[in-house]
Parts: structure tokens; C-alpha cells; sequence
């Protein structure tokens, strides 16, 4: 499970990442080509990179997926909170449990929809050959218009993505019905006033603030 | 007769407190099933070309320069510079405050970003100088607000997102009302600094403030790549992002060297997390504006606006009262997301200038950025300041008044906004 979670975290950070440096090479590309450096500009006109737009575009729908995914573990989606914030601990939580189990339920239903989608644009050809399966009235789907990559492979980042975000739904939920707490904001509290750096985790929209419930237990929450 | 059903569905998922995100989403689904003869395949292919636009990529870009920034020492020396320029004035640290905002506002797209960045750094020196606590929080809470309305912005991508503004002339609109703000912040800070004889800084030498410009020159030329960049044609703002994003990184790591490579995949991940987050709410706001669109709503309002001989004056006053309210339940981004695609129509019908608009709205989150019950600005500087929020509140009050004044010149003064992009020919 750790490993899991690791890898979740890996897998954003790597799109991120990568994402920038590809939008960073290919706009310093389109500019060095245009210089005349002898040697060095024939070698860059050979390189195309008008494919770097399409892949940042999917890079990021993959990070998006399963970003989200990673923010419900870390509690950073951000709701209208003022009302439940103010109820006592038993009709909050009641809340926060409809509130988590609405989350799943939704991310299940896009995650049908969408599997069916990649499904129907292609996937369902490329199983049927991968397994020497005839499949009749099966097509191979669109690919995208760079790339050329299928878009069934593109899109399963929305059954994939949104299913790991119903399934930390539920993980939430199950752990708040056992402890009564929510994935924790504390680690985006800026340090007192004697630290002047600011901290690495510190994240303005992970705040105690009325866009999150409050947990249970009274202490961390409180009123505002 | 739908819409009612389709707000009112929208307000109760709300208001039990689940994700924005997921609420929209619901009220969709919920809708399309239960009302439409709208086949549900199509909701299954705007989910995924809701995200599918290379101008919404600057959201993530952003954040991460952001990031970098808040992270990498920029801040600092920026808020150095500031106070050497008018650190001697009445106001002293908290004046330079606001200009320190200011600059940061113009190489970071948010509003609590700015907050944290110049606010733990600038914030625990104005206490040791001897500023009252609430004077620091107050001018730091609502300064930060000028994160959005000067470019480049968050908030201002999604505006454009939401009804096809182009975002290079709503960045140019920002920056006069940008200034302007940054000079009535700047200008309650002094009298009442002025009023309370608050300490003042030494004169800096013309030789301080040139070094001072010199440690800073790295991040202020980030201002001339960004909007240099985009207003010259050399990037696109999705463009200009990702190079300030890569820019921000080599400055913070390579030249200030106050931040080391292995915290780089921490601060990727923070800004990855905070992008999905707002990339998820516009991938549902796109398709709850589908169904708005569906629905006719827009259109019907409009109508009605127009059949009731209702004009421009009511609309923008109405415009600014809702979007106050909202203010109190939600976030910047969601308001926008929401709201834009309902009233924008109307707004053209009634012939407002589009950036207008924008900026209008981008100067009423602005305000309800720094109010409870939800205010990110005053959650930030409470978390920076341990002040309690009613406290801090109280603190604001001063600069809260001049932005709500301020708001009314820009909502009935199109010129504000729209002369400078006009005069650089971008609209």
C-alpha cells in the first residue's frame, strides 16, 4: 500500500516535471532554429517538435486524474463548508460521510462512463487482436492528430485516474468512520512568526479555513 | 423552470460541504438523467475534452512558478528593494509592503501565494520594528489580493477559460488597475501610519537601492519575460508560463541558491496537487456550463434583463452584489468558473467590453478573498500571524473599505481598464 501510494506520488511528480521541460525545449527550439548558426540550425530544422503542444495537453490530463486522486488523500479539494463547520460533531460528521460517500459515487459513475468510452473507441479491437479473439464490428479507434497515438491509450486516464479517486474516497471515508479525522491540512500551517522561511509543504489552499469540513474531535477544527 | 431545478440542486450538494468539484459534477449527471433526453455519451466526451485546451495549461504552469518563487529568496529580495526605496516614508516597512506585493504580484498568479511569500518574511520583521501586529496583518491580508489583478493570473486564465476572452489583453487590463490599487493600499498605509506615528526606516542611500535592485534584478526580470514575451508576440501565455515556471527553477536553485535540487520534487508535487485540484473543478464547470448553455439559461436571462428594461448600471451592480456573496462561500476560481458562463452572456448583450467584465470580477474576488467566512488571504496571514480570524477581521477593515470603493471605480469606469490594452493594440 505504501508502495502504492508512492508510486501515485512519483507518477504526478514525474508529469509535472516533465510537462515544463518539454513546453521549455520546444518554445527554445523554435527560437534556436531560427538563428543562423552554421551546423547547429540545419541539425534543429531536422528535429520536429510540433508534437511537444499535444503531449504537454496529455501529460497533464494524466497528472489532472490522477492529481486529484492524490488530493483526496490529502484533503486539498475545496467545498462550501461555512454551514457543516458550524453543526455540532454528530450532524458534521454525518455530512462529511455524505460528502465522501457523493465523491465516490460520482467518480464511479465517470469512471463506468469513461471505460466504456475507451472501451468502445478501441480498446476493445486492440484486446480482441492482442488475444487473437475475432471481434466483430470492433474498429480500431481514432489516434491523435501528432502523435498519432490511440486515443483509447490517451483516455484511460479517465477510468484509471477516476477510479483510484473512488477508492481514496471510500479510504477516507473508512478511515474517518474509524478515528474521526480527515486527511490532514495541519502540514500547510506557515510556522510561527520566528521562522522566517517559508515552508516547503506550505500550501494556501490546504488551510483550516471554511472550504474544508473541520475533523471531529473538536480540537483541530473549532470555530474559525 | 429548469434552471430553478438545476441551482437549486447545485446549492443544496453545496451546501452539505462535499468538493465543489463533486457537487457540479452530480448536478449534472443528476439532471441530464433525470430531466433530459441528452444521451449520456456525450457527458462522457466532454470529460474529456473539457481539459483539452493548451490556454488552461498555464494554471499549472503558474503554480509551479509560483512555487519556485515563493520558495527561492525571490521574495526576499524584492521586499529589500521595496523597503530601500520607501522604507523612509510614513509607513515605513508596511508601505513596503504593498510594493513588495505589488512586484511579486507580477511574476505570481495567485493571491495566497503572494500572501505567504511576502507575509512570512516581511510580517515578523514589522513586529520586531514595533508595528502593531494587525497593522502588518492588515496591510499584508489585503495587499496580497493585488496576486491576481496584476498579471499574470490564475484567476484571469480562468475567466478566460470560461468564455473565450483572450487571456493576453486581460493580463494588460490588469495592470492599471493593478497600480491603482497597489496606490490607494499604498495610500491608507501611509495616513494611517501618518495618524499613529508608526517607525520609520532610515533613508536608504542611492547606493543601497542600486545593490538592492541588483540582488533583485533576477526575479524583476521575470515581469519582462512574462509580459514581454506575450505582449511581443515571443510566447504564448501558456508559453510564457512554462518559461517562467523554468526560470523561477534555475533562479531559485542556480543564482539565489536558497533552495537545494532535492526539494525540487516536493514543490513539484505541492504545485501538482493544487493544479489538480483547480484543473478538476474546471473539467466539471465545463460541463456544468454545457448544460447551462443546453438549457438556454444565459439567454433567458439576458432576455429577461432586457425585457424588464433593466440596464448596464443594474446589471454591473448586480454583478458585483452576487459575486460578493459568493465571496462568502467559495473559492476565487469556482466562482469564476460558475458564474462567468451565466453572466457573461448577459454582459455582451448589454454590451460591456468583455475585459471589463473580466476585470470586474477578478477585483470582486479580490474583495472576498480578504473577508471571513471563507477568505483565503485572511486564513493565510492567520495561520503566519497566530492572529485569530475575528481579530484579524477587525484588522482589515481599513484597506477592505478602500478596495469596496475601489471596486465601484472599476465597475463604472471602463476606461480603467480597458485604455492600456487598447493603446498596446492587444483588443
Amino acid at each position: 500500500m505504501k508502495f502504492f501510494d508512492h508510486l501515485e506520488e512519483w507518477l504526478v511528480t514525474f508529469l509535472m516535471g516533465a510537462a515544463t521541460l518539454i513546453i521549455f525545449v520546444a518554445v527554445v527550439h523554435r527560437y534556436a532554429a531560427g538563428m543562423a548558426i552554421p551546423g547547429l540550425q540545419d541539425w534543429l530544422l531536422s528535429l520536429n517538435m510540433t508534437w511537444a503542444q499535444e503531449l504537454t495537453i496529455i501529460m497533464f490530463v494524466w497528472m489532472a486524474k490522477f492529481g486529484a486522486a492524490y488530493g483526496v488523500r490529502t484533503g486539498i479539494h475545496v467545498g462550501v463548508d461555512v454551514l457543516i463547520n458550524r453543526m455540532g460533531d454528530a450532524m458534521r460528521g454525518k455530512f462529511i460521510v455524505l460528502g465522501l460517500c457523493a465523491g465516490a459515487l460520482f467518480t464511479a459513475i465517470v469512471a463506468t462512463l469513461g471505460a466504456a468510452f475507451v472501451w468502445e473507441n478501441g480498446a476493445h479491437y486492440f484486446f480482441a487482436n492482442l488475444f487473437g479473439v475475432a471481434a466483430e464490428g470492433t474498429f480500431e479507434g481514432p489516434t491523435t492528430p501528432d502523435l498519432e497515438w490511440p486515443t483509447w491509450i490517451v483516455y484511460s486516464a479517465i477510468p484509471l485516474g477516476t477510479s483510484l479517486m473512488c477508492f481514496r474516497f471510500l479510504q477516507v471515508m473508512v478511515n474517518f468512520l474509524k478515528t474521526g479525522e480527515l486527511p490532514h491540512h495541519d502540514h500547510g500551517h506557515v510556522e510561527g512568526l520566528e521562522e522566517e522561511a517559508v515552508p516547503l509543504d506550505n500550501n494556501p489552499y490546504a488551510m483550516n479555513d471554511n472550504l474544508h469540513p473541520h475533523d471531529l474531535d473538536g480540537k483541530k477544527g473549532g470555530k474559525p | 423552470m429548469n434552471a430553478a431545478i438545476i441551482f437549486t440542486l447545485l446549492l443544496v450538494l453545496m451546501l452539505t460541504g462535499m468538493p465543489i468539484s463533486i457537487s457540479l459534477g452530480l448536478t449534472v449527471l443528476t439532471f441530464l438523467f433525470g430531466f433530459t433526453e441528452v444521451p449520456l455519451e456525450s457527458v462522457a466526451l466532454k470529460l474529456f475534452t473539457g481539459i483539452e485546451k493548451f490556454e488552461i495549461m498555464a494554471i499549472p504552469f503558474f503554480i509551479l512558478a509560483g512555487n519556485f518563487l515563493t520558495h527561492g529568496g525571490v521574495a526576499r529580495r524584492m521586499i529589500n528593494f521595496a523597503s530601500s526605496m520607501v522604507g523612509h516614508w510614513y509607513g515605513g516597512l508596511g508601505l513596503a509592503g504593498v510594493l513588495g506585493c505589488a512586484l511579486f504580484a507580477a511574476v505570481s498568479g495567485s493571491s495566497p501565494a503572494t500572501v505567504v511569500a511576502i507575509g512570512s518574511i516581511l510580517l515578523p520583521a514589522m513586529t520586531r520594528a514595533g508595528f502593531p501586529k494587525s497593522f502588518g496583518a492588515g496591510v499584508i491580508t489585503t495587499s496580497g489580493a493585488l496576486g491576481i489583478l496584476i498579471p499574470p493570473s490564475i484567476v484571469m486564465v480562468m475567466y478566460s477559460v470560461a468564455t473565450n476572452t483572450s487571456v493576453g489583453a486581460l493580463f494588460m487590463a490588469g495592470v492599471v488597475p493593478g497600480l491603482a490599487l497597489a496606490s490607494v493600499l499604498g495610500g491608507v498605509t501611509w495616513y494611517r501610519a501618518r495618524k499613529f506615528n508608526y517607525p520609520r526606516l532610515p533613508k536608504a542611500t542611492w547606493g543601497e537601492r542600486l545593490a538592492a535592485f541588483r540582488a533583485s534584478a533576477w526575479g524583476l526580470l521575470l515581469i519582462v519575460i512574462v509580459m514581454g514575451g506575450i505582449y511581443s508576440g515571443l510566447f504564448t501565455p501558456t508559453e510564457a508560463a512554462a518559461m517562467s515556471a523554468v526560470y523561477a527553477f534555475f533562479v531559485a536553485v542556480f543564482v539565489y541558491k536558497d533552495m537545494k535540487l532535492k526539494d525540487v520534487p516536493r514543490v513539484l508535487l505541492n504545485s501538482a496537487n493544487m493544479s489538480a485540484m483547480l484543473l478538476y473543478i474546471i473539467t466539471n464547470a465545463v460541463l456544468f456550463s454545457f448544460i447551462m448553455t443546453n438549457e438556454n439559461i444565459p439567454q433567458a436571462l439576458a432576455d429577461w434583463m432586457l425585457g424588464n428594461g433593466l440596464g448596464m448600471v443594474t446589471f454591473l451592480l448586480a454583478v458585483n452584489v452576487i459575486l460578493l456573496l459568493a465571496g462568502n462561500f467559495m473559492e476565487p476560481s469556482s466562482i469564476v468558473l460558475i458564474f462567468a458562463p451565466i453572466l457573461f452572456p448577459v454582459a455582451m448583450k448589454l454590451g460591456i467590453d468583455p475585459v471589463h467584465f473580466g476585470i470586474i470580477m477578478v477585483v470582486n474576488m479580490e474583495v472576498g478573498m480578504c473577508h471571513p467566512p471563507v477568505g483565503l488571504n485572511l486564513y493565510v496571514a492567520s495561520g503566519i500571524t497566530k492572529m485569530g480570524i475575528t481579530e484579524l477581521t477587525v484588522a482589515v477593515w481599513p484597506w477592505l473599505l478602500s478596495m469596496l470603493a475601489f471596486l465601484g471605480v472599476v465597475t463604472y469606469w471602463p476606461a480603467l481598464s480597458t485604455w492600456f490594452p487598447r493603446m498596446l493594440g492587444v483588443m
